[in-house]
């Protein structure tokens, strides 16, 4: 902080006007009326002008490569346009990143800034600070002089003021990315409609936790030989990266369905293919097989909550089936499937653990509660009734998926 | 020590990480962290003692199966003291793959090497 006193005690009244203004140019409170892209795009061209730079940049963090992606800039959009990616790190940009602290340097080429455009383009001064968000580094702030000069404490304040500024911004420009994204993928992946299938009427009920779409998901085919194959399944995590391994595990269970009609052994395949390809991933999944006549299904559980069974007239209960370890866990686990006998007019309860689990209730009451609202009657009524008791009107802070299918018989509704 | 936090011991051989009350998505992310950190080379016994943890939510379930997976590759094996929370582990398969014990006592009472370690006259220097 002394350095900080000293800069000021030794401006003239025109100079504390002048920064005062410089400050205002980058607090503004008129910047929050445009959207973030203009907001950004708005501050780092005050930022140039305050800072009397020729250049200013953004550059983001993508987490999935650890790269800094230029995003947007002012006096050397080149950078934008060609796609520059600076690994977290390397050069300038990079050392601020994985250092989380500013930098300055005065000697700009191949040595100290991995970038080619700054160099190319004769930048001799730059000076970056981290773009911070909640606590983690999402990204780098910098600024350029073409001409050598020397950045002062009193600079580096003002940027890392717009630093902040650009930090609020860019962070929420990422999570409405993500939520749009990840919320059109979910749409994208789950069943518009169940298909219609003789003997048996069907519903589901899909509910985004609270405005974060997570990795929920179910599925409904018919597969060649007129089995019907249902699969609900929750990677763990939310968001975009979620969505997007939930999106890839779909389609390879669908394969390996065409593969193989034993659940255990496309669970299997499932698993080493998600071992190999998505290593870190975690999910449950629940894959069942009915019969043609839907009077039988073969059930096998990666991890996932057992289904509600309800047989008219009689008090549902959880399916005795054996458990399974989820998905990305551990390769070597035997996988085995259970048959159940399907009464006519029973009905199957589907569902994925936000249904079940809130803070301070223990599984087993949940577990119980659900038990004790699902009943043997059309699905649809079934799958109103389960989300009026077990979910009322509270927000949902986990997905909710569920799903339920009903074997048909003369004379029961 | 807070109530929703973690906390790592050395009891002889073995480390053994005793888990809060309750864990759900609020924390469950932390004690990933500390699981992931406490395992690695140089530990070859991890207990994680959820004897006093009365809700557990699937994050935290998890969680603790990444450390299995993690302590898998780098050699730490891991092993589970649970009561209230033990239904959701044997529903999701968890003790398929690890122990599960009823107290720390009986999990440290079964430690590969217990006889030899803890209690060992001339272990201790001060």
């Amino acid at each position: 902080m002394a350095g900080r006193h000293e800069v000021t005690a030794h401006l003239s009244p025109a100079a504390v006007a002048e920064r005062l203004r410089d400050i205002q140019s980058i607090t503004d409170a008129a910047l929050s009326r445009l959207d973030e892209d203009d907001l950004l795009a708005e501050l780092l061209e005050r930022t140039r002008n305050v800072l009397q730079a020729d250049t200013a940049a953004a550059l983001l963090l993508d987490f999935s490569s650890g790269e800094l992606i230029a995003t947007a800039a002012a006096g050397l959009e080149e950078e934008v346009r060609q796609g520059v990616r600076i690994p977290v790190g390397r050069g300038f940009a990079g050392r601020i990143a994985a250092e989380h602290r500013p930098v300055i340097i005065d000697h700009v080429d191949h040595t100290t800034v991995v970038n080619p455009i700054l160099w190319a383009k004769g930048i001799r001064t730059l000076m970056g600070v981290p773009l911070v968000a909640g606590g983690r580094v999402i990204g780098v702030l910098h600024v350029g002089s073409l001409t050598p000069r020397e950045f002062t404490s009193g600079d580096l304040e003002l940027l890392e003021l717009a630093a902040d500024r650009a930090a609020t911004a860019m962070h929420s420009l990422m999570m409405r990315d993500d939520r749009i994204a990840a919320a059109a993928l979910q749409r994208s992946l789950l069943p518009s409609s169940l298909p219609a299938t003789a003997g048996a009427t069907m519903a589901a009920r899909y509910v985004p936790g609270e405005g974060q779409v997570g990795g929920d998901w179910y599925d409904v085919f018919v597969l060649p030989d007129g089995e019907l194959g249902i699969v609900i399944g929750d990677v763990t995590g939310a968001g975009l990266a979620a969505a997007v391994i939930m999106g890839r595990m779909r389609s390879a269970l669908r394969a390996y369905a065409l593969e193989t009609s034993d659940p255990a052994d496309v669970l299997a395949r499932l698993d080493r293919k998600m071992q190999h390809f998505e290593p870190g991933a975690l999910a449950t999944v629940l894959y069942a097989v009915f019969s043609p006549g839907l009077d039988r299904v073969r059930i096998c559980s990666a991890g996932h909550y057992p289904p509600v069974v309800a047989a008219p007239g009689k008090a549902a209960e959880l399916a005795g089936i054996h458990s399974g370890l989820l998905i990305g866990a551990s390769l070597d686990v035997p996988r085995k499937a259970t048959t159940l006998n399907i009464e006519p007019g029973m009905l199957i309860c589907f569902y994925t653990d936000g249904l079940i689990e809130r803070r301070g209730r223990s599984i087993d009451d949940g577990l119980a509660r659900l038990c004790e609202a699902v009943t043997a009657q059309p699905p649809d009524a079934a799958c109103a009734a389960v989300m009026a008791a077990m979910v009322g009107s509270e927000a949902a802070h986990d997905d909710i998926a569920l799903l339920m299918i009903r074997r048909s018989a003369e004379g029961i509704l | 020590m807070p109530e929703d936090e973690c906390t790592v011991q050395r009891v002889g051989g073995s480390v053994v990480v005793t888990m809060p009350a309750e864990i759900d998505a609020m924390n469950s992310d932390g004690i990933r962290e500390v699981l992931l950190s406490a395992s690695g080379p140089g530990v070859p016994d991890l207990i994680v003692d959820m004897s006093r943890t009365t809700f557990c939510d699937s994050t935290g379930v998890h969680a603790v199966i990444a450390a299995h997976r993690e302590g898998a590759v780098t050699g730490t094996r891991l092993r589970l003291v649970a009561v209230a929370v033990r239904r959701i582990f044997a529903l999701v398969g968890a003790d398929l793959v690890m122990p599960i014990y009823p107290t720390l006592e009986a999990a440290l009472a079964d430690t590969p090497s217990a006889t030899a370690g803890p209690g060992a006259p001339g272990d201790k220097r001060d």
